[in-house]
């Protein structure tokens, strides 16, 4: 069910299938990093297949963000799950398009509900894959 | 006698009008030769009290011309920065984004479309994407005839931040002369969603809505998202 | 090294020195609250808000640190808010290679330098080797 991953600094949760971390301050460095090993660990302790990260709150996304979260998106596809960003707010997409970072294989959503449907859609799309007589 | 008198002190009262005069020329605003002789050389001296006193009162005169025109010119600036702002709202006010269905805007855009303009849509219809949750924008330019490469870099940052979000945004009624301009531009047409008219856009949108919404409830009782 | 911004009335001057990574993230608050307190557009204010955060991070892992300015007036007829980093690190070898888009010094310090530019109304730098770095940002209300 709900597990609260304990002493993080930025709270991991996990719901049903999916982590969800929701970014409320705004990182140095430093804490990025450490935050993308956590959702790594997290995300091979519990055999998660997707990570919701919730950015709603977050008024800057730099180029050094901006990368953590593209590397976060393909370390996790070698684990076979799929990063969300969630809740983008618009001055940061226009600023990422200016900067000319684009942020391949991530996937974006606009709100919890619609990048959950996603990950449910991508996880059936698999799961449809190995059904055996294609039923 | 007289005139022995006045030669005498004549050499010093010369030299003190020489250091009056170039107190004055450092910055001295105050001092004047202030005579208390009354002889043939007095009138000198007094007259140069009044040069002095006319040329003080110019520099006054000049420095609060001076002041004044600051004034002026921070009011001006001022109020140039307030038509900025009122035109900005007035932009905004020209270019209402619609909802139309469940997940679906529009924004037709009529008449000149500039830099200001372009910039002013693009923030608009990003803000409502992402307040009313609506997955597909269709940004209609049937109504503009040409665009310059500035625009038309709006409008591809505009499909770009949007999908940035996690929405979708299709370009409908791209005349053929800014077709050109695009083009020319080396932007990837295939880059941009892109219909000729905002009806095909709009079925596009829904079609697509439709598909995602009707996978969903691919497993559950409910029937399909009811058409409003 | 730099002329001085050319500033007319400043209405604020706030000056304070890079030595950790939080200081980057106090420098950018202030810089961000500045912007707003001038009424700049929410939009402008992210990009420079992440213009300078590109500066001082470049200027922190390069040279270590260093010091920024951070004013606000009229410059040249408009008001604007001015941000200065200068650091006493090694310098920009080649500076042109460095203005271009993914340019790296085999550290990643491609974008810092063009992406600021692109989100800024001025820009300049001045490097000199063994002598450090100046850039100035300004970004009109």
């Amino acid at each position: 069910m709900n597990e609260l991953a304990a002493n993080r600094k930025i709270p991991i949760i996990k719901i049903k299938d999916f982590l969800i971390v929701s970014i409320q301050v705004d990182m140095h460095d430093r804490l990025a990093i450490e935050l993308q090993a956590q959702i790594l660990e997290e995300l091979s302790r519990t055999g998660a297949k997707g990570v919701l990260i919730d950015i709603s709150v977050l008024e800057m996304v730099d180029s050094f963000i901006g990368r953590m979260l593209s590397g976060m998106a393909s370390m996790a596809s070698i684990m076979d799950a799929a990063v969300v960003i969630v809740g983008m707010q618009p001055a940061v997409a226009i600023t990422l398009v200016e900067l000319g970072l684009e942020m391949p294989g991530v996937d974006t959503a606009l709100n919890m509900e619609n990048g959950i449907a996603m990950l449910e859609k991508r996880l059936e799309s698999q799961s449809e894959l190995y059904k055996p007589n294609g039923a | 006698m007289t005139a022995a008198y006045a030669v005498k002190d004549l050499k010093l009262r010369v030299e003190k009008i020489e250091d009056v005069l170039a107190a004055v020329a450092a910055g001295d605003k105050d001092v004047r030769v202030n005579s208390e002789t009354e002889d043939d050389f007095s009138g000198v001296e007094f007259a140069i009290d009044l040069l002095i006193d006319d040329l003080m009162d110019e520099l006054d005169q000049k420095e609060k011309t001076q002041k004044e025109m600051e004034k002026k010119l921070a009011t001006i600036q001022q109020q140039q920065q307030t038509i900025r702002q009122q035109q900005d709202d007035l932009l905004e006010l020209s270019s209402p984004v619609t909802k139309v269905w469940d997940n679906i805007l529009i924004l037709p855009v009529i008449g000149t479309l500039d830099s200001r303009r372009a910039q002013i849509m693009m923030e608009n219809l990003l803000d409502k994407i992402v307040q009313t949750g609506c997955t597909y924008a269709i940004l209609d330019i049937t109504g503009v005839p040409t665009i310059d490469t500035q625009v038309a870099n709006h409008l591809l940052k505009t499909v770009t931040a949007a999908r940035l979000l996690g929405g979708e945004c299709i370009i409908s009624g791209i005349s053929p002369a800014i077709a050109q301009t695009i083009v020319h531009l080396g932007i990837d047409l295939s880059s941009i969603n892109t219909k000729a008219t905002m009806q095909e856009a709009m079925k596009t949108a829904f079609l697509s809505n439709n598909h995602k919404s009707s996978e969903l409830n691919h497993d559950e009782e409910e029937s399909p998202r009811e058409m409003k | 090294m730099f002329e001085s911004a050319n500033v007319v009335e400043n209405k604020q001057i706030e000056g304070f020195s890079i030595e950790s990574e939080l200081d980057i993230v106090k420098a950018r608050q202030l810089v961000r609250n500045i912007a707003k307190q001038l009424h700049m557009g929410i939009v402008d204010q992210t990009r420079i808000t992440t213009a300078v955060s590109e500066l001082f991070r470049n200027m922190f892992q390069y040279a270590g640190g260093g010091e920024v300015l951070v004013e606000s007036g009229v410059h040249n007829g408009r008001d604007a808010v001015i941000v200065t980093c200068i650091d006493h690190g090694p310098g920009i070898a080649d500076l042109d290679s460095a203005m271009k888009d993914g340019y790296t010094s085999g550290k990643g310090m491609g974008f810092g330098l063009p992406g600021a530019k692109r989100l800024v109304d001025e820009f300049q730098i001045d490097s000199r080797v063994n002598e450090g770095t100046t850039v100035r940002v300004i970004k009109w209300i």
